[in-house]
């Protein structure tokens, strides 16, 4: 049973990486359009930290959190946030593969259809996203106060893995509901992923309405400023970080769940 | 247990029922008003292993919506479906292994990959061994020419070219049975010869074959059973020999004479058959009849007994005019008629 699970992990693995590298050689066939996306997501992350510069250049502390503090959030969050393009940018196809009826021979291939659907495509703005955000963490990182440990290395590796799976399974339920939905477009996923950007400073800025929804109905928190939280041993929030992992398994069970709900109501079309 | 069984399989579709118009789309959004269309009801099917059936109907008879009920795309409202003992909509994984798709109207092919890629995707998907992929490739290049079309880029195929490389991704893992939905539309003759002689040959290895198609010559030389659907029903299932030899026994006998009769002359002498002049008036004529009234050797020794007869030619109706005629409603089979 282990061994067959294993194994099913590791097939579905290897499927993911062959299909994503097979878009990747497609969208190399448009070189321009590579390098742009790429440009595109460096520039979307270097001025969202030219807008928080500047804020903090105004007031050196909000809410209690240094300069370097906020970059370390910013940052971790933006890897997150980078990394579902570059993994899943497929999923935001879902709702007009459900209008126009391709998911046909997807669920007609040996293959898990949202897996399939997650590696149709590859956002290299995420890219872009991604080495912005890393500079930004590694500026951060060597400028907070932590004393650092192999400890808490490793788990802090280990708090942004999981939340860079808490932020994929989101995707996923906020495209999922595109079943439900039936416009070609995921207006909804889209709104969700605004909502999304707000978690990328202190919860304690907000009032509790938005500190609710980021922290436990739509919990973006966890994918960034919990787990700074966590390492820099702040106020109340520090024991939630490293509930990170439990977060991230619980969405996926139920994006999982909900893909298959959804896929029970698909019509296809035509006749 | 035959390959595959079907049962009182239903599929309805909620439509919203909307006035004309902005104004009838908006009133929706308040009073919503649904109505359920049947796009197929209780339809019982069952294939032998190695059988090619031949599944027609007019557009929009639910040919389609059968053929994704039975590959597990859509979840039938109610009924049955199996396929080696699996149900499709339950394993989809474990049954795709089995069956084989093409959607005509559809490609399965990575839009900005070359046609190479795609089916290297799908060999890593069905877990194919590299030898037993490159023999396949080998067997496609012979019938469906697949080695030029290799390192084209999908979107860069004709139609033509996108249907051969299609069938090539549907059978590549060697599936039992094939579900082939409109294979041959708007292809050229000489592609439809290749897919035609393809299905051929599919048909001579033992692979099962249900097709849907308009062009009902791709099923004579490869279909020996016709199921008919209308308005989401199955009208007919039987052997395609047997709908010829009930519903298509009209002949045509066209003669041209070498000496003046009238109509009535001929018509007098065949009261079972139908007689028109031809262009030349009087020595020019077609005598039409049921076969198993009359045959065309007793037209002719009978109008050699009154006239010189200098040229004849037999008519013979094919498939494709009885179910038009089905079609238009003029033809009513019986039902429940089994092979």
């Amino acid at each position: 049973m282990v061994a067959e699970t294993l194994f099913a992990v590791r097939r579905n693995a290897r499927l993911y990486r062959r299909s994503l590298g097979a878009v990747v050689r497609a969208v190399l066939e448009y070189v321009a359009d590579f390098w742009i996306l790429i440009a595109a997501g460096i520039v979307t992350q270097s001025l969202g930290l030219v807008f928080l510069s500047v804020v903090m250049s105004r007031v050196p502390h909000l809410n209690g959190w240094s300069y370097p503090e906020m970059v370390l959030i910013y940052g971790l969050a933006g890897v997150s946030s980078g990394i579902v393009p570059v993994l899943s940018d497929g999923i935001w196809q879902l709702a007009s593969f459900i209008h126009n009826g391709q998911l046909d021979y997807a669920l007609t291939r040996p293959a898990p259809p949202l897996m399939q659907v997650m590696s149709a495509w590859v956002g290299f703005n995420g890219v872009g996203d991604l080495v912005a955000s890393a500079a930004m963490l590694t500026w951060a990182l060597t400028r907070v106060d932590v004393h650092w440990t192999p400890l808490n290395v490793l788990i802090l590796l280990i708090l942004m893995i999981s939340g860079i799976a808490l932020r994929l399974a989101m995707c996923v339920v906020a495209n999922t509901v595109s079943f439900w939905l039936r416009m070609p477009m995921p207006m909804f996923a889209m709104t969700a992923w605004q909502v999304g950007e707000l978690a990328r400073y202190p919860l304690g800025i907000y009032g509790f309405g938005l500190r609710f929804l980021l922290g436990a109905a739509a919990p973006f928190a966890f994918a960034g400023f919990f787990p700074a939280a966590w390492l820099l041993d702040r106020g109340g929030y520090a024991w939630l970080g490293i509930l990170t992992p439990v977060v991230a398994v619980l969405w996926w069970i139920f994006a999982v769940w909900l893909f298959r709900r959804g896929l029970r109501r698909y019509d296809s079309a035509g006749h | 247990m035959a390959l595959l069984e079907a049962h009182d399989l239903t599929k309805t579709f909620r439509r919203p029922e909307k006035d004309p118009g902005l104004r009838g789309s908006f009133k929706h959004l308040f009073q919503r008003k649904y109505s359920t269309k049947t796009a197929v009801g209780g339809v019982d099917l069952s294939i032998e292993a190695g059988e090619a059936v031949a599944y027609v109907g007019p557009n929009g008879a639910g040919k389609s919506t059968t053929i994704k009920l039975l590959t597990g795309i859509v979840e039938p409202t109610s009924g049955e479906v199996r396929i080696g003992g699996l149900v499709p909509h339950r394993n989809r994984v474990a049954n795709s292994r089995q069956i084989g798709v093409l959607f005509g109207q559809r490609t399965q092919l990575w839009w900005d990959l070359p046609v190479r890629e795609s089916l290297a995707l799908l060999r890593d998907m069905y877990d194919l061994s590299p030898d037993r992929f490159r023999a396949q490739l080998k067997r496609f290049d012979e019938v469906l020419g697949l080695d030029e079309l290799l390192p084209v880029v999908a979107r860069k195929l004709s139609l033509g070219q996108r249907m051969r490389a299609d069938l090539a991704c549907a059978l590549l893992h060697d599936p039992r049975i094939v579900f082939l939905d409109e294979p041959t539309i708007g292809l050229d003759i000489a592609v439809k010869d290749r897919v035609r002689e393809f299905l051929r040959q599919l048909k001579a290895e033992g692979t099962t074959i249900m097709l849907t198609t308009h062009d009902l010559g791709d099923i004579e030389d490869t279909c020996e059973r016709i199921v008919i659907i209308d308005g989401g029903r199955v009208i007919y299932d039987g052997s395609l020999a047997q709908v010829k030899d009930r519903y298509a026994r009209e002949r045509r006998v066209h003669l041209q004479l070498g000496s003046e009769l009238t109509v009535t002359e001929l018509a007098d002498r065949f009261p079972q058959a139908t007689v028109t002049a031809g262009a030349e008036g009087r020595r020019e004529f077609t005598i039409a009849f049921d076969k198993a009234e009359l045959t065309a050797g007793a037209v002719l020794a009978g109008v050699a007994q009154i006239a010189e007869v200098l040229e004849v030619k037999i008519d013979e109706p094919a498939i494709e005019d009885v179910v038009r005629k089905v079609y238009a409603g003029e033809l009513l089979l019986a039902e429940g008629s089994t092979p």
